[in-house]
Parts: C-alpha cells; structure tokens; sequence
C-alpha cells in the first residue's frame, strides 16, 4: 500500500511538472514574442492591433487567425499581396516580406499575437511552424 | 475700498493680465532671415526677410495641380512618405489621421503629403491609398512629383531628409516631421511625426496660428 501511494505520488509529481513546463514555455514564448511584435509589427499594426483604417488590417479578427492558423506562419515571413476579409472589412495592400525571422522567432511572434488583441490560442510550437513553412504556396 | 472691493480689483488686474499674456502667444518664424532696406513713403526703413516655401507644383490624387497659389491664405502641415513605406509612415499617418479629424472641415487648414517613391505611387495609387485612409481629397493632398524635386523640396525649403538607400526598409531613408507652415508660407514649427506627445503640440500651435489671424 504503502509502495502504491508513493508511486502515485511520483506520478503526481512528474506530472505538475510537466504542466508547469508547459506553462513555463507558453510564458517565454508570449513575452518574447511581445519584444518580436514592437520591433516586427507594432509600427503598422499598432500597439494594440488596430492596424491603420482600411490600408493595414487590425489583428483582432479572432476567426479568422484560427482559420488561418497553420498560413500565418507564411504571412508573415513572405508577406501578401492578395485581398484579404478581416471583421467583414477587405484590404488589399501589399503586406511586406519579414525573412529575418527564424522559426523559433515566428513562434513566439505567433504565440504573442494569437493570444493578444482578444485572441486565445495558446502555444505555438517551433515544430509546428517549420511544419506550416513547409507548405507555404 | 472695502476689503470685498479690493479682491475684485486685484482679481480683475489678474484676469486681464492672464488673457492679455495668453491671447499674445505667437509661434517662432523658422529659417533663414535677412536684413532689407526699403523705401516707405520716402523714408527708408529697415524690415525683415524671412525664408519662405519656394513655389512648387505638384499634381494631387485628382490629377489637379497643386501649387502655391493653391495655398493661399491657408495654414498647412506637410510631411514625406510613400506608401508601401513599413517603417515610420503608417504611424505618421496616424497621427497626421489624428490631426485631420481635428481640424476636418476647416476652410483655413489644409494638409500636404508629398510621396517621395513617385516610381511605385502613382496617381492611381495615392489616390486609392487615400480613399482607404478615408480623408477627402479637398482638404488633404496626396502630391505627385519628380522624384529630384520633391528631394530638393525637403532639403532646402522644408529642412526634412529623404534619400534613397537599398538597406533601409522600404528602400528609401526619411524624416519623420510635421511642418507646420503660415499664410506667408513660412515655417512656423516642425514636430516629430512618430512622437504622439509633439503632435499634441502641434494639434495646439495650430490652433494658435489661426488665432494669429483671427485677431486682425
């Protein structure tokens, strides 16, 4: 009995851990990824996403981050040039390239963004944006 | 003078003195200045000449020329940009977004957005950038130009930076000022157009400006 609840104990234990590792990484992405945004985006974007009347779209539209998910990514290192739909609204001017950005850089940039400005997605994971990059049209 | 009586007086001598001092307020005259001598009625007297905006014409995002002649008797803020700039223009056009809603409607102001990548921002696209932006074409310029002219504009008359340089973001390096200009097309004030707290400034030197005017 004894040996049972000390085993769970453990478990218990391991398994915090991993949360709080989990946890620990969601935070450093989000504060990094706020540093990226004030050097990468802020200028056009704004400070609080409002982006700039119908020339720069805000980053508010949270469907549309979620549907466009795994293109952001793409987005942002390779710029746009087609008109895009944001809160009903279009835009069509070019967005420009950010290729100094690594991955590791996009996905603290991209955890920031999708969980500011009334967003809530959590973590993104390098893995997950070399994955998106990959497929990038 | 009863005690009451004597407050009254020296509340009155204050107010006057404290709207006399306000009303008074003038901007400083920028830029170069000369001594002339000229002859009035005879006797000769010695006035001052100071730098000007040199003419210019320019076209607009209607395909209207826009010169000085456009501007007379009107105050004006200029400042340089082009539109696929990513660094400083789309806060300075938020903040000169800012200024324009202030002062939307007035006859006597007047708005100068001179695009100094004439290559890219053509007619067509000043035109459609400022329709997105939502201003009316009346009252705020989006001008057309030689790409020479409208740098040498910014050196010599408005005392602004703008050069071509492939390492800069967007390929071309400028300044980020408001110039505020008189009905005598003089300067009268240059503000950081990033700098949230100088276009407050600039917000209330225009309305002193005007006031300038106001009381002739």
């Amino acid at each position: 009995m004894l040996y049972f609840s000390f085993t769970l104990l453990v478990i218990a234990i391991l398994l915090t851990a991993c949360v709080n590792e989990e946890k620990v990484k969601y935070t450093r992405y989000f504060t990094d990824g706020a540093q990226l945004y004030k050097t990468n985006c802020q200028n056009c974007h704004g400070a609080n996403g409002d982006g700039l009347a119908q020339l720069i779209p805000p980053l508010t539209d949270t469907s549309f981050l979620r549907k466009n998910r795994s293109q952001l990514a793409c987005i942002v290192t390779y710029g746009i040039a087609d008109t895009i739909k944001i809160n009903g609204q279009t835009y069509n001017f070019k967005m420009p390239a950010n290729t100094n950005l690594v991955p590791i850089d996009l996905a603290k940039l991209l955890t920031y963004v999708t969980n500011s400005f009334g967003n809530k997605q959590g973590l993104y994971d390098v893995s997950e944006i070399e994955n998106h990059l990959k497929k990038c049209r | 003078m009863t005690f009451k009586q004597k407050i009254f007086f020296v509340l009155t001598i204050c107010a006057v003195f404290v709207s006399c001092s306000s009303s008074n307020k003038k901007l400083p005259i920028y830029g170069e200045r000369e001594a002339i001598k000229k002859m009035i009625n005879g006797v000769e007297v010695v006035d001052t000449l100071y730098q000007t905006i040199p003419k210019f014409s320019f076209l607009n995002q209607d395909s209207v020329v826009i010169n000085n002649d456009s501007l007379n008797n009107k105050i004006y803020v200029a400042d340089f940009f082009f539109t696929s700039c990513p660094s400083i223009c789309p806060i300075m056009k938020k903040q000169m977004l800012r200024v324009y809603e202030k002062f939307k409607g007035n006859t006597e102001v007047k708005f100068l957005s001179h695009t100094i990548d004439p290559k890219h921002d053509s007619i067509p696209v000043l035109k459609n950038f400022s329709n997105k932006l939502g201003v009316n074409s009346m009252q705020w310029y989006f001008l057309f130009g030689d790409k020479e002219t409208v740098y040498n504009l910014a050196k010599t008359a408005y005392m602004s930076t703008s050069y071509e340089d492939k390492a800069a973001p967007g390929g071309i390096v400028h300044s980020g000022y408001f110039l505020l200009v008189d009905k005598n097309k003089r300067i009268r004030g240059a503000y950081d157009g990033t700098n949230e707290g100088q276009v407050n400034q600039l917000i209330d030197d225009m309305q002193v400006l005007l006031n300038e005017y106001q009381t002739k």
